[in-house]
C-alpha cells in the first residue's frame, strides 16, 4: 500500500501512512490519506501538489507542528518517524525540542516577529532551546552564529531593521537564517518562495542550493514545476497520497 | 527563559497598546479608590461627628429630667471608663431674631441646648466647633473693611465658652445655618455678611416652656440672650436647627433649678403659704458622657448604667431626697442615639457596597477584556514561537511578565491618581458647581479649531484614517467647548440632603492596597488566560491566524 521509494539506508525522516481529516462541524474534509515519503540525509527533496492538495499540512505534520489523525488505540493515522522513532509518541516537551533542534521552518508569509530585529528574529531557537543559566556563557557564541548567516545572506547592513522595513525577499532570508540558527537536521519549506517575484525567488532558490552544498536536507513543497526542479528528487501529492512521478 | 523575558520587553516596549493597558488599570484602580475613599470618608465622618457631637453615650430623661444630676455626675466620675460627663437640658423654643420683613422680627423655631459649656467642650467638640474668633493683627490686615469682626467690641467672641458666667450677659449660641448672614465659602468655611445683621452681639428672646417635674406644663415664659458665637458642628442639620444657652438659665427658664420644695397639699404657715418640706433638685434632661480613648461605646454604656443603678440606690435610702430619680432612663450609644440618621446611612453603605462590588467586577471584566484583545493580536506570534520550539509554560511566562509589568504602573499610577482626585475633590465639585470660566471655553474652542484645520489638511493630502479621526476630535471637542460654554454649575452634594456640608473623603490604605493587589491579579490573569488558550490551540492554526 506504500507509495513511498524503497530507500536502502535508515531515511532521516519519513512519513508513512499519514492520514489527516479536518472536521468542519459534522462535514469531515479528509486531505491525507495514507501519504508516504521518506528523506534521506543531506537529500532535497521536493513535494509538489496543486493548491488545497495538503503539501503543508503533510509538512507540519512532518515537523511535529501537527499530529496526524488518531483513529483507534494503534495509531491508524500513520506515524512519522525521525531516525527511526516515532514522534507522535514523543512528550509534549520532547516534542518542543524536536522542533527546536531538528527541524527548521520557512513559510511562504516568512513568519518574523514583528517586535523583534533582524538578529533578535533570527537568534529565536537558539534563545528558546537555551537554559538562562547557560546563556550568559553562550550569548556571543549565538549571535556571532546569527551575525554570520545573516551576513552570508547579504544581510549585514539590516541587523538592527525591523521585520516591516525590509523586502520580501530580505524578510525570507532572515526566516532562512532563524531556520537555521539551531544546525537543524532538516529544512522544511513551504512555498519558499511563493510569495517573491520570480528573480528575488531564484536567488532565495540559489541560497537554499548553497545551504544545501554545505550538507543541509531540505524538504521543500511548492505548486510550481519550475522550483521543483532544483530539487535533488521531486515526488507528487495527489489524491491525499504521494506519487513518485509526475503526472501527463 | 530568556525569550520570555526579551519578548515581554519587547511587547511592553511598543508605543501604543500597554499605553492603552496601563491606562485601562489606571482608570479603573482610580475609579475603585475614589469610590471607596467618599464611602470610607463618609462612614469615618459619620463616626466621629457622633462623638464630637454627642460623646459616647447619652443618658436622658426628656422633658422632666432627672432630679439631683449632680450626684449622679459624681458617681459617673468615680466610674473606670468614663473620661468626662456634662449635664444639659434639651428642648424646643422658639427665638425671636433681630430681623425680619416689614418690622416684624422674625421668629425661627429651633432646638434649645442648655448647656455647661466647659464640662461640653471635654465630652463634645463644642469648643472647637465655636466659630467666630476675635480677628488677630494679622488678620486684621486681611479682613474687608466692611467686615464687622473688626469692631473693637468683638473681641468678646473668644468668652463663648463663658455663655453661663452669671457676670456675663445671659449668652447664647447659634449653629451657623440658622441666620441668614453668614456667607458660605467655596472651602467651607462663613465669611460675616458686612451688615448690621450679622448676629454676634445682637440681642434675642427665647421662649420657652417649662413643664414641672409632675410633668404639668407652665406658662410659657422669655428670656433675652445676647449671641456670644456661633457654632459649626459641619453637620446641616444641627448647624441649622440648635442653638446654646447656659444650662443655669435653661433651669431658671424651665423651673428646673433647686429652690425651696413646698407641699401644696399639706399645713400652711402663719402667712398661709405651704410649709418647706425640703430641697426640690435642681435638674437635667441629657447627661453627656466620654469615654476613655480605645474604650468602646457599647461597654461604656455597661458601665454607665451600672452607676445608673447606684446612682437610684442611694437616693432610694436617702430621706433626705423627697424627689426620687426616674426608676428608667435612656442609656444610648450616640450609635443608637442616631438611628434615624444613621439607619439611612447603613442602607446607602449596603447599596454603596453592592454597587462597590459590581464596579470591582465591571473593572475586572473591563481588564480582561482589553487585555484579551492586545494578546488575542499577538496569535501568530504565538504560532511562530510554537513552530521554533517554544513550550507552552514559556508562553504563559511572557505574558505573565507582561501583565505583572502592566498591572503594577497600572495599579501606581491608578492610585495617584485616585488619590490625587480625592484630595481635591471637593475644589473638583464647587469649580464644577460654577459657571465654566471663559478661558476654558475658549482653549476648547481653539482646539476645536485646531482639530478642523489638521482635518482639512488630512483630507487635502487624501488621507482617510487621518481625515477620520481628526473629524472626530474637531466634533468632541466643539461639543467639550459648547458644553462649557452652557454649563452654569450643578450642585450635586447638597448639605441638607448628604448630612455633612463637605464631601467626606479618605484614602483608606487597606482598601487601596486590596485593589491594588487585585489590578495586578487580574491584569496577570487577563493576560494569562488568552495566552494560555492561544498555547493551547494548535499551532496551525495559530500560524494561519491573521
Ligand atoms: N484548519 C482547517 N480546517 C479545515 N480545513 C482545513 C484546515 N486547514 C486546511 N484545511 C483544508 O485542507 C486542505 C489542504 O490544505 P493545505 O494548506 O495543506 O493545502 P496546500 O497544498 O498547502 O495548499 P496551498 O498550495 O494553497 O498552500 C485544503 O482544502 C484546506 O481547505
Ligand atoms: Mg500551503
Amino acid at each position: 500500500m506504500s507509495d513511498a521509494p524503497a530507500v536502502v539506508a535508515t531515511p532521516l525522516l519519513e512519513a508513512q501512512d499519514v492520514r489527516k481529516t479536518y472536521r468542519l462541524g459534522a462535514i469531515e474534509v479528509p486531505v491525507l490519506h495514507g501519504a508516504s515519503l521518506a528523506v534521506r540525509e543531506g537529500e532535497w527533496l521536493a513535494v509538489m501538489g496543486s493548491s488545497g492538495s495538503g503539501k503543508s499540512t503533510l509538512l507540519h505534520i512532518l515537523g511535529g507542528l501537527d499530529r496526524a489523525d488518531r483513529v483507534g488505540r494503534n495509531a491508524d493515522g500513520g506515524e512519522v518517524r525521525f531516525r527511526g522513532r516515532a514522534i507522535e509518541r514523543l512528550s509534549n516537551r520532547a516534542l518542543d525540542r524536536y522542533r527546536n533542534r531538528e527541524i527548521g521552518f520557512v513559510f511562504q508569509f516568512y513568519h518574523l516577529l514583528p517586535e523583534l530585529s533582524v538578529v533578535e528574529n533570527a537568534v529565536l531557537p537558539a534563545l528558546v532551546g537555551q537554559v538562562p543559566l547557560l546563556w550568559r556563557s553562550r550569548r556571543s557564541e549565538i549571535r556571532e552564529r546569527a551575525i554570520d548567516l545573516l551576513e552570508r545572506f547579504g544581510l549585514g547592513h539590516r541587523l538592527k531593521h525591523r521585520p516591516r522595513e525590509l523586502s520580501g525577499g530580505e524578510r525570507q532570508r532572515v526566516a532562512i537564517a532563524r531556520a537555521l540558527a539551531n544546525r537543524p537536521a532538516v529544512l522544511l519549506a513551504d512555498e519558499p518562495t511563493g510569495n517573491l517575484d520570480r528573480k528575488t525567488g531564484g536567488e532565495i532558490l540559489d541560497l537554499l542550493a548553497e545551504e544545501h552544498r554545505r550538507g543541509l536536507t531540505i524538504v521543500m513543497v511548492t505548486h510550481d514545476a519550475g522550483i521543483g526542479e532544483r530539487a535533488d528528487r521531486t515526488l507528487w501529492l495527489r489524491d491525499g497520497r504521494v506519487d513518485g512521478a509526475p503526472e501527463i | 527563559m530568556v525569550y520570555a523575558s526579551l519578548l515581554a520587553n519587547r511587547y511592553l516596549a511598543s508605543r501604543v497598546i500597554p499605553l492603552i493597558a496601563v491606562l485601562a488599570v489606571a482608570l479603573n484602580v482610580a475609579l475603585v479608590v475614589i469610590v471607596v475613599s467618599v464611602m470610607t470618608g463618609f462612614l469615618d465622618m459619620l463616626r466621629s461627628s457622633g462623638r464630637t457631637l454627642m460623646g459616647d453615650v447619652v443618658v436622658t430623661h426628656e422633658i422632666v429630667g432627672i432630679p439631683d444630676y449632680e450626684r449622679f455626675l459624681e458617681i459617673l466620675d468615680e466610674t473606670p471608663g468614663v473620661h468626662a460627663a456634662s449635664p444639659l437640658i434639651e428642648t424646643f423654643g422658639l427665638v425671636r431674631m433681630p430681623y425680619g420683613r416689614d418690622g416684624e422680627s422674625r421668629v425661627e423655631p429651633v432646638q434649645v441646648w442648655a448647656v455647661d459649656p466647659r464640662s461640653l467642650a471635654e465630652v463634645t467638640g463644642f469648643a472647637e466647633a465655636v466659630y467666630w474668633r476675635a480677628p488677630t493683627d494679622d488678620e486684621r490686615a486681611e479682613l474687608d473693611e466692611r467686615d464687622p469682626r473688626l469692631d473693637e467690641t468683638f473681641h468678646k467672641l473668644d468668652d463663648a465658652l463663658a455663655i453661663n458666667d452669671p457676670d456675663v450677659e445671659p449668652g447664647m449660641v447659634l449653629g451657623i445655618e440658622i441666620s441668614p448672614f453668614n456667607s458660605r465659602t467655596r472651602r467651607g468655611t462663613y465669611r460675616p455678611t458686612p451688615s448690621e445683621a450679622w448676629m454676634p452681639l445682637h440681642d434675642v428672646t427665647l421662649s420657652l416652656v417649662p413643664v414641672s417635674s409632675g410633668g404639668r406644663i407652665a406658662e410659657p415664659r422669655e428670656g433675652r440672650f445676647r449671641i456670644a458665637n456661633e457654632f459649626h458642628s459641619k453637620v446641616y442639620q444641627v448647624d441649622s436647627q440648635r442653638v446654646m444657652i447656659g444650662l443655669a438659665e435653661g433651669q431658671r427658664l424651665l423651673r428646673m433649678a433647686g429652690g425651696p420644695l413646698y407641699d401644696p397639699d399639706g399645713e400652711r404657715d402663719e402667712n398661709g403659704r405651704p410649709l418647706v418640706i425640703g430641697r426640690s433638685p435642681s435638674r437635667a434632661t441629657t447627661i453627656l458622657v466620654r469615654g476613655d480613648d480605645g474604650l468602646p461605646p457599647p461597654e461604656l454604656k455597661y458601665a454607665v448604667s451600672a452607676a445608673y443603678d447606684r446612682f437610684l440606690a442611694e437616693l432610694r435610702d436617702d430621706p433626705e431626697a423627697k424627689v426620687k430619680p426616674p426608676s428608667f432612663v435612656d442609656i444610648q450609644t450616640w450609635e443608637e442615639r442616631l438611628r434615624d440618621l444613621i439607619a439611612p446611612v447603613e442602607k446607602e453603605r449596603d447599596l454603596m457596597n453592592v454597587l462597590f462590588s459590581i464596579i470591582y467586577v465591571v473593572s475586572a471584566a473591563l481588564v480582561l477584556s482589553i487585555f484579551w484583545a492586545i494578546v488575542h493580536e499577538k496569535t501568530r506570534d504565538i504560532g511562530i514561537l510554537r513552530a521554533v520550539g517554544a513550550s507552552r509554560s514559556g508562553i504563559l511566562w511572557i505574558f505573565l511578565q507582561w501583565g505583572l509589568v502592566i498591572g503594577v504602573i497600572g495599579a501606581c499610577v491608578g492610585l495617584g491618581l485616585g488619590w490625587l482626585v480625592v484630595d481635591n475633590i471637593n475644589a473638583i465639585h464647587d469649580a464644577m458647581g460654577e459657571a465654566a470660566p471663559t478661558w476654558s471655553v475658549i482653549v476648547a474652542g481653539g482646539l476645536a479649531a485646531a482639530a478642523l484645520l489638521a482635518t482639512v489638511v488630512a483630507a487635502w493630502r487624501g488621507s482617510l484614517l487621518h481625515g477620520l479621526i481628526w473629524s472626530l476630535a474637531t466634533i468632541l471637542l466643539a461639543a467639550i467647548a459648547f458644553g462649557l460654554s452652557r454649563h452654569e454649575g450643578a450642585v450635586m452634594w447638597d448639605p441638607s440632603v448628604y448630612y455633612f456640608d463637605r464631601i467626606p473623603s479618605r484614602v483608606d490604605l487597606l482598601r487601596a492596597g486590596a485593589t491594588m493587589i487585585g489590578a495586578v491579579v487580574f491584569s496577570i490573569l487577563g493576560a494569562a488566560i488568552p495566552a494560555a488558550k492561544a498555547a493551547d490551540t494548535d499551532p496551525v492554526r495559530a500560524l494561519r491566524y491573521e
